[in-house]
């Protein structure tokens, strides 16, 4: 059980637990709005189809982290082994390709598109970046309509490149909140190493405290105003960082020393 | 005068005669001049690939350094298969050397490819094909040396450029190495020159048709298959010149190019 009488550990735990509520609350809302981005970008170049991959460890696996499309439901989660497939080559050379005849193909997108039963003929593959590290691979599948498709266009590929930069801080912001989600699961899901019960009644007794719910409720009243547009966001942005500004006038005293 | 005028002017000049380089090199297969293709592997099977693939190695991490171990694993991705396709089609007497980074397990992106550099200047590969790039600040410093090494030692790498908002090393070290992006001309030896940015030298990278590991082709678009192209002009020039330095083969290609883009 939790060490309540040592103070120090007890307000890092709950400050870990604050994290983790807070990550817990923003990962559904980035998904959603991954999937709204790539609904839209896959519009801009005439195609219907698109998902972003994720880095999954760190020997160049990738994951399926978020599709739209007719599959997209059975792609997600699914694992690209590191150098495999077109995305996987995205994701080591950092540069963007396009390729179309995928259908004949006897690698890893034959193998997807058995088990997801689509027919994958053209694909658009161009990296996501984040802060100088290539973090995954965004693709469009295919055209509107039927084949025979028109092949993308260097034009395209440009576009695809800009949509990714957007993406890619979408996904960024996502991987680390989910990151904290997943930690705070897996010390409830490891039994044997926890009192979990007793876990349980003290999570449920400091989740209930006045105190967490009014930062709960703050963090959903931020995650609204930045789902309402860049000029919402950087004018929460500047109130806060003028409430911190004025706490801190409050609490640091005065700029002389002592008298 | 500005710097582009000032080039311009050396191009009306290489039509005079000031700098012209030979044409006797467009006659040329590339034999003789060994390309190493750092990459995905190679499908040797591939009729178009047929007995032009001297040596195949792979990757492997064994107590933190790589070593590279003779491969016949082929391609994971494809796309080793086409640049040494488009390589085979315009310098079809080349010796094409695989270097299998990609899809090597344990090894990080960087590492891999930074090994299968200097794994090809120890082997004194005349010409380099690296469609690979980072952009790992950590990485930046060291391959800028492994690029200097290969200069000294003569070993002329063609890097794919990377006209992403965030460009990407090493094809950022313009002075060490021929930096490629794609165009829609279709004419491989109808390559153009790019001054006033990191990128030096344009060629064909759109919808080029190209051998696919298990026998087969497809259409690709993007600056890593304008790499080869130029990889493949290189192995012609050094046929017939089997001396010039990587400083010559610049200056030979931007000359060609010039002439190529003045018509």
């Amino acid at each position: 059980m939790y060490p309540e009488n040592d103070g120090d550990m007890s307000a890092k735990i709950r400050r870990l637990i604050e994290t983790i509520d807070v990550a817990n609350v923003l990962t559904d809302p980035l998904t959603r709005a991954i999937e709204d981005l790539l609904r839209v970008t896959a519009a801009d170049i005439d195609s219907d189809e698109a998902s972003v991959l994720v880095r999954d460890g760190d020997e160049g696996d990738l994951r399926f982290l978020s599709a739209i499309g007719k599959v997209a439901e059975q792609l997600v989660d699914v694992k690209v082994p590191a150098g495999k497939g077109i995305a996987g080559f995205v994701l080591s050379s950092g540069q963007p390709i396009a390729v179309s005849n995928v259908v004949e193909d006897s690698t890893f997108y034959a193998e997807i598109d058995r088990a997801t039963g689509y027919s994958t003929e053209m694909i658009l593959a161009t990296p996501l970046r984040h802060d100088g590290a290539t973090i995954g691979v965004l693709e469009y599948i295919n055209r509107r309509g039927d084949p025979p498709f028109t092949p993308f266009t260097p034009d395209e590929m440009d576009r695809a490149a800009r949509f990714a930069d957007a993406i890619a801080s979408l996904v960024y912001a996502y991987e680390s909140a989910k990151l904290l989600s997943d930690l705070g699961d897996k010390i409830v899901e490891d039994k044997e190493r926890y009192d979990i019960d007793g876990i349980r009644s003290w999570l449920a007794e400091f989740r209930g405290g006045a105190e967490h719910r009014e930062m709960m409720d703050l963090a959903v009243m931020v995650r609204e105003i930045a789902g309402r547009g860049e000029a919402q966001r950087q004018m929460c942005r500047e109130m806060l960082e003028a409430v911190m500004r004025y706490t801190d006038s409050q609490t640091e005293g005065s700029f002389l020393g002592a008298e | 005068m500005t710097p582009l005028e000032h080039i311009q002017q050396q191009g009306d000049l290489s039509r005079a005669g000031f700098f012209r380089f030979e044409d006797d090199w467009r006659l040329a297969t590339g034999r003789g001049v060994s390309v190493a293709i750092i990459d995905s592997g190679i499908d040797v099977f591939h009729p178009d690939l047929a007995g032009k693939v001297m040596s195949s190695v792979e990757a492997r991490v064994d107590n933190k350094k790589v070593i590279f171990d003779p491969s016949d694993d082929g391609d994971s991705a494809g796309h080793g298969t086409a640049c040494a396709g488009i390589i085979a089609s315009i310098a079809p007497d080349a010796e094409l050397h695989s270097i299998k980074v990609l899809g090597a397990g344990g090894l990080g992106d960087g590492m891999a490819f930074m090994a299968g550099l200097e794994w090809a200047i120890k082997q004194k590969y005349r010409v380099v094909n690296l469609s690979l790039g980072t952009t790992k600040p950590q990485f930046f410093a060291p391959l800028h040396d492994l690029l200097d090494r290969a200069y000294q030692a003569g070993c002329i790498v063609v890097a794919a450029a990377n006209n992403l908002p965030q460009p990407s090393f090493p094809s950022v070290f313009s002075s060490s190495l021929i930096s490629v992006i794609k165009s829609e001309q279709t004419d491989p030896l109808n390559f153009g020159f790019h001054y006033g940015e990191v990128i030096e030298l344009t060629a064909p990278g759109v919808n080029v048709r190209t051998p696919w590991p298990g026998g087969g082709y497809r259409n690709l678009t993007g600056n890593s298959f304008a790499c080869p192209h130029i990889v493949g002009v290189v192995a012609l020039l050094l046929e017939k010149h089997s001396n010039l330095t990587p400083f010559h083969v610049k200056s030979a290609l931007h000359s060609i190019a010039m002439e190529n883009q003045l018509g």
